[in-house]
């Protein structure tokens, strides 16, 4: 069975996924300032070092105009999702994400602010390029680009742990799930299980480690793929961290296509 | 493409290499700012020890209440894969305990910390802890020990993982509600 993906479907399938944690994303950041009682703009607008550009984000971040970008977000989105985005909206997508990262200090949700920026670069590669050279051409380009951080990311996380002794033992996944948002574990949680808790980190380890080698073949790319959507999910499932599933899973179809040619 | 299979295996074995290496710290206003650019990917890596904040209140005849921790504990629900504003907020609160803790660790010998950000943002988190406020529904203090509180204090520690034992990085003064 051949499990290929052919260009025009990975851009497809990349542009609905990337657009649609976007949304999510949008969706979030819209309920936020009735929730936030401790951000204020006021305070962290000196950490911005230059003055010319504090008096424009002052502006930009009072609230009607605020809500008025993330009102703008959620329609470039959609329109991403819809196939219907151009140079102009990956340029603006790329703008609205650095202003969010200076409003929130540099990442609200950290590495799933890192990993949308990585596809909207992506995106914006893709139409930059495509200026200058066939949009083939330029796609291939930037799922690569898209392909290369996915993996590194996994490869990263997954050879830092296997330089620790507490995670070659299990015990740091114990400790970390136990100071999960959801936590603590239950008394009884069978990954209190020393066995069982090396067992998992060995095999999470492995697998983060050994991630780059999806790119041999599009069936084992599918494989990784699928365990990493699980393996998001439990982040979610024990961490809270929802952004993190959408936001990996969108590069999914980079690291197909990639596996694939 | 083998030539593509050689570039791609070469990065790989570089990164693990760098890994390895001690790295250093590169410090900026905007590289803060636009960190996101450098993503170093290093997800729960080890063992260390975890800053948390704890308040406590005074009341109108000044007796200091016990310290609770904030620290983000919310009931999960399967929806919350889709839209999960309290959660990402309360995660947001505790980096920003955890920015505390690296400012007073890179703070000069001649600074104040109340003078950082992060320092005015925690105050502000731990006012908002002792006034009632929640991460949507859910308290940032649970069965808080005191009622009618009119100044109160933050305390930074450092929480060591897996050894439930902590020490003390920073103690507010006792500041107005």
């Amino acid at each position: 069975m051949s499990l290929a993906l052919e260009l025009p479907l990975a851009i497809r399938a990349f542009e609905i996924l990337l657009g649609w944690s976007l949304l999510l994303q949008t969706w979030e950041y819209l309920r936020l300032p009735a929730l936030d009682r401790v951000g204020s703009w006021a305070i962290q607008r000196v950490e911005v070092p230059s003055p010319w550009v504090r008096p424009i984000l002052d502006r930009l971040f009072l609230p009607k105009p605020y809500a008025a970008m993330l009102g703008l977000r959620g329609a470039l989105a959609l329109a991403l999702m819809l196939g219907q985005a151009g140079l102009g909206i990956a340029l603006l997508l790329f703008a609205l994400a650095l202003l969010l990262l200076m409003r929130w200090r540099g990442a609200f949700n950290g590495g799933s602010d890192f990993m949308t920026l990585v596809g909207l670069t992506g995106l914006l590669l893709a139409h930059v390029l495509g200026l200058f050279t066939e949009p083939a051409s330029a796609w291939h380009v930037a799922l690569w680009y898209v392909t290369v951080q996915s993996l590194s990311s996994y490869f990263v996380s997954g050879w830092v742990k296997l330089m620790r002794p507490e995670w070659r033992s299990g015990r740091a996944l114990t400790v970390f799930l136990d100071h999960g948002v959801y936590g603590p574990l239950p008394e009884n949680s069978i990954y209190r299980w020393p066995r069982l808790a090396m067992l998992c980190s060995w095999c999470f380890t492995l697998w983060e480690g050994l991630f780059p080698l999806a790119l041999l073949d599009a069936r084992l790319a599918a494989v990784f793929c699928a365990i990493a959507a699980v393996f998001h999910f439990l982040v979610f499932w024990f961490f809270g961290l929802n952004r993190f599933f959408w936001a990996w899973l969108s590069t999914f179809p980079a690291i197909l296509y990639c596996a694939s040619v | 493409m083998e030539l593509t299979a050689l570039f791609i295996v070469a990065y790989f074995v570089l990164l693990a290499v760098a890994l390895r290496k001690r790295q250093r710290k590169v410090h900026g206003p905007w590289l803060f700012l636009l960190r996101a650019f450098f993503p170093n990917w290093q997800f729960f890596h080890g063992l260390g020890p975890a800053p948390r904040l704890w308040v406590r209140a005074q009341n109108t005849h000044g007796t200091w209440s016990l310290w609770h921790p904030v620290y983000p504990r919310l009931p999960r629900q399967t929806s919350q894969l889709l839209h999960n504003p309290a959660v990402n907020l309360a995660l947001s609160h505790q980096n920003l305990v955890e920015h505390l803790a690296t400012d007073i660790h890179d703070l000069a010998d001649d600074g104040d910390i109340a003078q950082c950000v992060s320092y005015q943002l925690v105050a502000r988190l731990a006012r908002d802890a002792v006034q009632g406020g929640g991460w949507g529904a859910t308290p940032l203090v649970k069965d808080p020990s005191w009622t009618d509180p009119t100044r109160f204090q933050f305390e930074v520690r450092l929480l060591h993982l897996g050894r439930e034992s902590d020490e003390q990085l920073l103690l507010s003064p006792a500041l107005p509600l």
